[in-house]
């Protein structure tokens, strides 16, 4: 395995642990309100 | 005085009215090289023949209709998710006089065949330098007013806005890039197999960021407005589009499996492009359990009626596709008519039923009358659906024909049929695939009728009035 296939395998893990990330941020569950918030006030009157 | 206060509507106005234009356009070409390929008699050279209308219909389809409308509900969508009015409506109404004169430079040197075959970025240079500065003022205006919005949380629709606006700025820079030698010609700045892998980046990537982020931010802004019962997750909402946003941008070689691009290039393709079947289901399923207990909508509701539809199609449109992916498949229907089938089911169906019913919901309370017939809406959303439905099984049914004659062998292993055996098979399904364009054109035409009827005579309705 040459250097370029190793970076690249570490730009797609990274990509892959950001994600994670994102996952783990949304449905943590202390901010369950907050994250659902945005769908109940864009019901408000245009 | 149909405009609500605080909100720069009347570029909006101004979008719908010239997209549905261009998409009229759009329609009516793609009727007439449907003609033509079923009757090649039709073609008068050098204009007037399929080789030229076919890029100025996909242009007037892709470009026209749905980013012009995309531009107006943009703007309508931002101002209301964020509570703050345009950051700059004089240059929004700069943009659409911009718009229109690049769909119409679009239109005119495709015609004299200025053309830098490249799928769906056929403009040379100088027309795609307008189409640029179209989208960096388009962006800019729509990025500032999210910056000084009034509305902390950003709600699903204003991601997937901020993804188109910066994924066809990418796409379209990178693809772009060419040597020009003339006011009218270009050269691509890769070559072989590199350009091709970096075409069909674009060209995939531009169904993602044209014809499925946006119609995905109108899917979730107006399904609630219409049944009056938020999204069953945001939440689900936001992992959905960071998994799509993810994974799409992998999948562009799938379009040259069994090519000279790598082999490994066409499995990362490949394996993306199954993986993304997830994301787009999120969409689908975050949309029916919004239904949940409001089924009933589809009957009484006409603008329900048309975004489940939409959406319906958008989840059998993220199932063929990545079956279309995989290679054995790919080995089979690639270069078929099976193809246009599926394109269609994603344009006409899923974009297309999505676009209506964003302008059904916001054409009354832009003019502040109530919609003319709803006898009309509903004549309008069967011929549409019927007009596709036969558009696209007739295309899958040659497809599958002719690639079963393509694929066909004798015992010494040279092939049964010729290529122009194929072409002659087609014919029958080329004549039913023009006959569902000629409906789906009709519905166009109920529509339109029916939307300058409530402009001018419409019943006056309360600004919130729900259909």
């Amino acid at each position: 395995m040459d250097v370029a296939s190793i970076y690249y395998l570490g730009v797609t893990f990274l990509l892959f642990a950001l994600f994670a990330v994102i996952v783990g941020r949304t449905y943590n569950r202390r901010d369950r309100e907050k994250k659902e918030a945005p769908k109940y006030r864009m019901m408000d009157e245009d | 005085m149909g405009q609500q206060e605080g909100y720069a509507d009347d570029v909006v106005k101004g979008f719908i009215i010239w997209s549905i234009v261009w998409g009229l356009v759009a329609v009516l070409l793609g009727v007439l090289i449907s003609l033509q390929l079923a009757w090649p008699q039709l073609n008068f050279p050098p204009y007037f023949t399929y080789g030229r209308l076919r890029p100025i219909h996909t242009n007037a389809g892709i470009f026209g209709w749905g980013i012009g409308s995309f531009m107006a509900f943009f703007f309508y969508i931002t101002q209301r998710l964020t509570r703050t009015r345009l950051w700059s409506p004089k240059l929004a109404r700069f943009q659409l006089c911009l718009f229109n004169v690049v769909i119409a430079l679009a239109a005119i040197t495709l015609a004299m065949g200025m053309n830098r075959s490249k799928e769906y970025a056929e403009l040379e240079w100088p027309v795609a330098l307008l189409v640029v500065v179209l989208w960096v003022i388009f962006s800019v205006n729509i990025i500032m007013t999210i910056v000084k919005r009034r509305e902390e949380q950003m709600y699903i629709s204003l991601w997937y806005i901020m993804a188109a606006l910066v994924g066809v700025a990418v796409l379209y820079l990178v693809n772009n890039v060419g040597i020009p030698i003339s006011l009218t010609k270009s050269y691509s700045a890769y070559a072989g197999a590199n350009d091709a892998n970096v075409q069909w980046w674009y060209g995939h990537n531009a169904v993602a960021m044209v014809l499925t982020a946006p119609p995905l931010a109108l899917f979730y802004y107006f399904l609630p407005k219409s049944t009056g019962v938020p999204i069953y997750s945001h939440r689900m909402g936001v992992i959905a589009f960071w998994s799509l946003i993810f994974m799409y941008l992998w999948t562009g070689a799938h379009h040259l499996l069994w090519t000279p691009v790598p082999d490994w290039v066409q499995t990362l393709a490949m394996a993306f492009s199954i993986m993304l079947i997830a994301p787009s289901w999120g969409a689908v399923f975050n949309g029916y359990f919004s239904m949940n207990g409001q089924w009933h909508q589809m009957r009484d509701n006409y603008l329900v009626k048309f975004l489940i539809f939409g959406i319906t199609f958008y989840g059998l449109q993220t199932l063929q596709g990545p079956s279309q992916a995989v290679r054995t498949f790919s080995g089979f229907i690639h270069y078929t008519d099976w193809v246009p089938g599926h394109v269609h089911m994603g344009t006409l169906g899923w974009v297309s039923l999505v676009l209506f019913a964003s302008i059904y919901y916001i054409f009354p309370r832009l003019y502040g009358r109530e919609i003319y017939s709803v006898g009309m809406v509903n004549l309008h959303f069967w011929l549409a659906v019927i007009g596709q439905l036969i558009f696209s099984i007739s295309m899958w049914i040659a497809g599958v024909q002719q690639a079963a004659m393509l694929h066909a062998t004798n015992p010494d292993g040279s092939l049964h049929y010729s290529f122009m055996e194929t072409m002659i098979e087609l014919y029958p399904y080329w004549h039913a695939r023009a006959f569902g364009g000629v409906i789906y054109f009709a519905s166009l035409l109920v529509f339109i009728y029916n939307l300058i009827k409530t402009a001018t005579s419409g019943k006056p309705a309360p600004v919130a009035a729900r259909p």
